[in-house]
């Protein structure tokens, strides 16, 4: 999903300055709304089995960062479940827009969405990992 | 599967409605309902550990409000996209579409200032 939707936020970027020959104008040949269906699923699918694992986390792990003061961490984990529920509500609008775009419908609308969720899931991703990891820092 | 107009106007109202119910929900402790995970039980409604345990005890029945918040929001955008998908085409025509994203921009932003609590202990 993270390489998905990378891939698809920097060609979505880069789609009216690109030259032919250019690393980036290879790189947005590939067509970016074949994408969608993909990211589409897997966002749900890591939301859905973060929404099971959080439970375990909120049990056995938090409270281990709460007695080690680890305030900063459980901050970002809290801004990546708020970013992930609102990225979730928006996967419809991200899907329509990239597979089934109105003639007229100007294309920063799918690019803004697309570098919202991009951000979202860069965003769990690493704030994910530094929660997952923290206890070993230092140790 | 082509998606008609109406769902176009389901997917973007549910979207930016749900961005900021969800805030909303946050804000104001509206959660549809409450998870106590080490207990196995949930609960309708917002309830706080030391509603059900004694507060010296809250931490052994830690409470979750990440599901209900979202069931929330999800509701209140669930029945605002069934509006938007109902009204004819016309009367949305003016409605700009840069909502779709510009709200749960906003609303993010929304959502750290609301955690800025955290980087102050």
């Amino acid at each position: 999903m993270l390489g998905a939707i990378t891939h698809q936020t920097l060609a979505a970027w880069e789609a009216a300055h690109a030259r032919p020959a250019s690393f980036f104008g290879r790189f947005r040949s590939v067509p970016s709304a074949s994408f969608a269906n993909a990211v589409v699923v897997l966002y749900a699918v890591s939301t859905l089995l973060g929404g099971i694992v959080y439970l375990y986390f909120r049990v056995d792990v938090r409270p281990e960062l709460e007695r080690a003061g680890h305030w900063h961490v459980l901050g970002f984990f809290d801004l990546k479940e708020h970013f992930a529920a609102i990225g979730l509500a928006l996967l419809p609008a991200y899907w329509v827009c990239w597979r089934r775009p109105l003639a007229d419908e100007p294309t920063q609308i799918r690019t803004a969405l697309t570098s919202i969720l991009a951000f979202i899931v860069w965003w769990a991703f690493l704030s994910g990992h530094v929660a997952n990891n923290i206890m070993g820092f230092g140790s | 599967m082509t998606p008609s107009a109406p769902f176009r106007r389901f997917a973007f109202a549910f979207g930016s409605t749900f961005a900021v119910l969800y805030v909303a929900a946050v804000a104001k402790d509206l959660a549809l309902f409450t998870v106590f995970p080490s207990l196995g039980i949930v609960l309708a409604g917002t309830h706080h550990s030391r509603d059900i345990a004694d507060p010296a005890m809250g931490f052994l029945a830690p409470a979750m409000y990440w599901y209900g918040w979202a069931a929330t929001a999800a509701l209140g955008a669930l029945m605002s996209g069934l509006v938007a998908a109902s009204l004819p085409a016309r009367s949305v025509r003016h409605v700009w579409s840069g909502w779709v994203w510009l709200i749960p921009a906003l609303s993010m932003i929304a959502c750290v200032y609301l955690t800025l609590p955290w980087f102050w202990l």
